[in-house]
């Protein structure tokens, strides 16, 4: 359905969250997955290599989850990145500022492969009609 | 369970562990700046943090906890609430509690804890109820639980919201004015991209243990190098072999030094969890205490931090509870109604000092020895010819206790003796200097390794044995008339000073085959005392590393005098002598020969 091959950044500032998701996105068939500690860093790495998706908590130190959103979509090479932010509970406040800035959609923690699979595949259906 | 999955709980466990630990110091912090903001974004997220990936690992009651606490935290971040001791104190509470889940977790006994007390505490804050006791005084028991759990974020995984088609097709730039209000601070903490592993400790032991062995095995090289060059001065491979055993030899102390750091962690670690503990004992106690601590970045070995943390906490306990005076009692002594409890960690050559000081009531030596009497430790004469260092001693004692009655804080059946003896399981040793009046400090000296020692090689009877040379204060050359007995207990006399004697190769219970003329006597001391080991000779310096010796070999009073066993350089194995505990039982007039 889609590539399995596709480079995905994970960011959270909890290591063995980093470690869950990508265990989960792993039992997806995803193996090329780099990590990044908060969102300066993430953004760093989103400007240095070619990435195809991102999964980033919302709350960390340094640049939140929802700053590097905004520096993603305000930046012309980045803008179109396919983002999926990780909340804790679905704060319906949180969900709608997060929606204006561009998120591509959003998933509760914890979450389960199935409902990882369900997320990505709106967000690409959605990429590949537009 | 897979490997991935325990290797994530793993991680889980170490993770979570280390953001409690730093919690209790940002808390503490906090409660002197209540209004830092950042301090509070940090609590916050930590909290939150714990939540989200408690959530996945299915660990329920640490989401509850969790979730119930950041509900607390979410309202004092954004103003609702202000911090106050009773918030404080709950809040405190549930990271105690936080942290038996966690042990739960470590030991996979499926245990589960009661929340609802503490939750129920948790909520009623939340809702504003704060039954703030107010004047200091720690609530215990919390209103009557409701029932009422709460079972956060485990049931709103298929929830799903589908952002519309436009916002998420043009980004909009700066769209939205409703910017989070927790606003993380931009570059307030360093970005640090840390190059580290976690490894296994037992893969480092092993390292360490390989490193012993190569040690040894220089050793050895030394001593046959050194024979050949005896044997054959100008023969070129000679000389070429000596060359390469020095480079090996200086190749092999520099990999002892670097596995060693390996090993090393800063005393932080340790020194961490005291701001929370000092709080908590005097806010318990009604007493004002600050707490400066300063050297926490000096760096020990794993073993040290692992064993060193029991003494220093009761020392704490005992500065609280004995020490430090209340606040009405210091301002009638003309003192600051606050006390003052200093933590310093510094490295003195190849010693680790420890030093807790505190400005209370100090001790008094009278009343030491009146207690020491009443508890038939020593008789009253006795009790009068102590002098005053003496007389401290008398509080290593097991059983000793000056207080009156048990508190919470002390005299829980561990007694300084205790302390004493974890210090002595480090090779350390612990001094105490005390004004009464003015305040005691506690001085704590430790070597900086453990495994690998410098020892003094002496021979008694024919036999090989290695005194640590950081006991060893001089060695000197006596004639068996030099020797006298008074009280039936061997002297010599060493500049005017009386120095008891004992001879080593009668602890071991072996003889001489004929009582040589000439002995060499090497002054040890230990805890501040002197005392002479009468041995045959002296064979030289040499670097030994420690192997436990299994049992009891020899014993005086049911104690070990053996410090463990090594591999001298000829091959011999070599037992090595523990000067502390000679001392000990030399100055307690029990000492036996075997």
């Amino acid at each position: 359905m889609f590539d399995l091959n596709m480079k995905i950044l994970v960011v959270d500032d909890f290591s063995t969250m980093r470690k869950i998701v990508k265990n989960v996105l792993k039992q997806l068939g995803y193996n090329n997955i780099e990590e990044a500690e908060d969102g300066a860093q993430a953004y760093t790495k989103l400007k240095n290599n070619t990435f195809n998706f991102v999964v980033s908590d919302w709350n960390m130190p340094n640049m939140d989850g929802l700053d590097m959103l905004k520096k993603v979509r305000s930046d012309p090479e980045l803008k179109d990145l396919p983002v999926l932010m990780v909340t804790a509970e679905a704060e319906k406040d949180k969900v709608v500022t997060a929606i204006k800035a561009g998120v591509n959609n959003y998933i509760v923690k914890p979450f389960t492969a199935e409902t990882l699979k369900q997320k990505m595949e709106q967000i690409f259906e959605r990429l590949n009609k537009s | 369970m897979s490997d991935e999955m325990e290797e994530i709980i793993q991680d889980f466990i170490i993770e979570t562990q280390e953001i409690l630990d730093a919690l209790d110091e940002k808390f503490v912090d906090l409660e002197k700046d209540r209004s830092n903001q950042d301090l509070l974004n940090e609590i916050f997220r930590s909290i939150h943090t714990l939540k989200g990936a408690s959530g996945f690992l299915g660990y329920n009651q640490l989401v509850e906890l969790t979730h119930t606490a950041e509900n607390i935290l979410k309202k004092l971040k954004d103003g609702i609430l202000q911090v106050t001791p009773h918030i404080m104190d709950v809040i405190l509470d549930s990271v105690d509690l936080m942290k038996l889940l966690l042990e739960h977790i470590k030991e996979k006994d499926g245990k589960e804890e009661d929340l609802n007390s503490i939750v129920s505490k948790l909520q009623a804050i939340e809702k504003g109820e704060s039954t703030d006791p107010g004047d200091g005084a720690r609530t215990e028991d919390g209103p009557p639980a409701e029932e009422e759990k709460p079972v956060p974020g485990q049931t709103k995984e298929t929830e799903t919201i589908t952002p519309d088609e436009n916002s998420q097709a043009s980004p909009q730039k700066e769209s939205n004015t409703e910017q989070e209000p927790s606003g993380d601070p931009p570059e307030k903490e360093k970005v640090h991209v840390e190059q580290t592993l976690r490894v296994d400790i037992e893969r480092l032991d092993n390292v360490l243990n390989l490193v012993g062995e190569l040690v040894l095995g220089r050793n050895r090289l030394m001593k046959i190098t050194s024979n050949l060059e005896t044997r054959h001065p100008e023969d070129h491979e000679t000389s070429m072999l000596s060359e390469t055993t020095a480079f090996l030899s200086i190749i092999t102390t520099d990999l002892q030094i670097a596995v060693m750091k390996t090993r090393m962690q800063p005393m932080k670690k340790v020194f961490n969890k005291f701001p929370r503990m000092v709080r908590d004992l005097a806010r318990s106690r009604g007493k004002e205490v600050e707490l400066i601590i300063s050297g926490e970045e000096t760096e020990v070995d794993k073993s040290v931090i692992e064993n060193i943390a029991d003494p220093l906490v009761h020392l704490v306990r005992n500065a609280l509870d004995h020490g430090i005076e209340l606040p009405e009692e210091r301002q009638s002594a003309g003192k600051p109604a606050q006390g003052t409890v200093k933590f310093s960690a510094s490295q003195e050559g190849n010693n680790i000092v420890i030093e807790i000081e505190d400005n209370g009531r100090g001790m008094d030596p009278d009343i030491i020895r009146q207690k020491a009497v009443e508890k038939e430790i020593i008789t009253q004469p006795e009790a009068m010819t102590l002098s005053g260092k003496e007389v401290l001693d008398l509080l290593f004692t097991p059983g000793f206790s000056t207080a009156n009655e048990i508190t919470d804080i002390s005299g829980r059946g561990v007694g300084m003796d205790v302390v004493k003896t974890n210090i002595s399981k480090l090779n350390g040793t612990i001094e105490i200097l005390t004004e009464k009046g003015k305040g005691s400090r506690f001085i704590i000296r430790f070597p900086l390794t453990l495994a690998i020692i410098q020892t003094l090689m002496v021979e008694a009877a024919e036999e090989v044995y290695a005194i640590p040379l950081g006991a060893v204060l001089e060695t000197v050359r006596v004639t068996a008339q030099d020797i006298h007995t008074v009280n039936s207990q061997e002297v010599i006399q060493l500049r005017g000073e009386v120095l008891p004697i004992i001879r080593l190769a009668k602890l071991f219970g072996t003889s001489p085959p004929m009582a040589p003329v000439t002995l060499y006597v090497v002054v040890a001391t230990a805890n501040d005392k002197k005392f002479g080991l009468a041995v045959d000779r002296l064979k030289g310096q040499e670097e030994a590393v420690i192997k436990a010796v299994e049992g009891n070999l020899v014993n005086l009073n049911d104690t070990n005098i053996i410090a463990g066993a090594t591999i001298a350089g000829d091959g011999r194995v070599v037992l090595i002598i523990d000067v502390s505990i000679i001392m000990e039982s030399l100055a307690t007039g029990t000492l036996t020969y075997a």
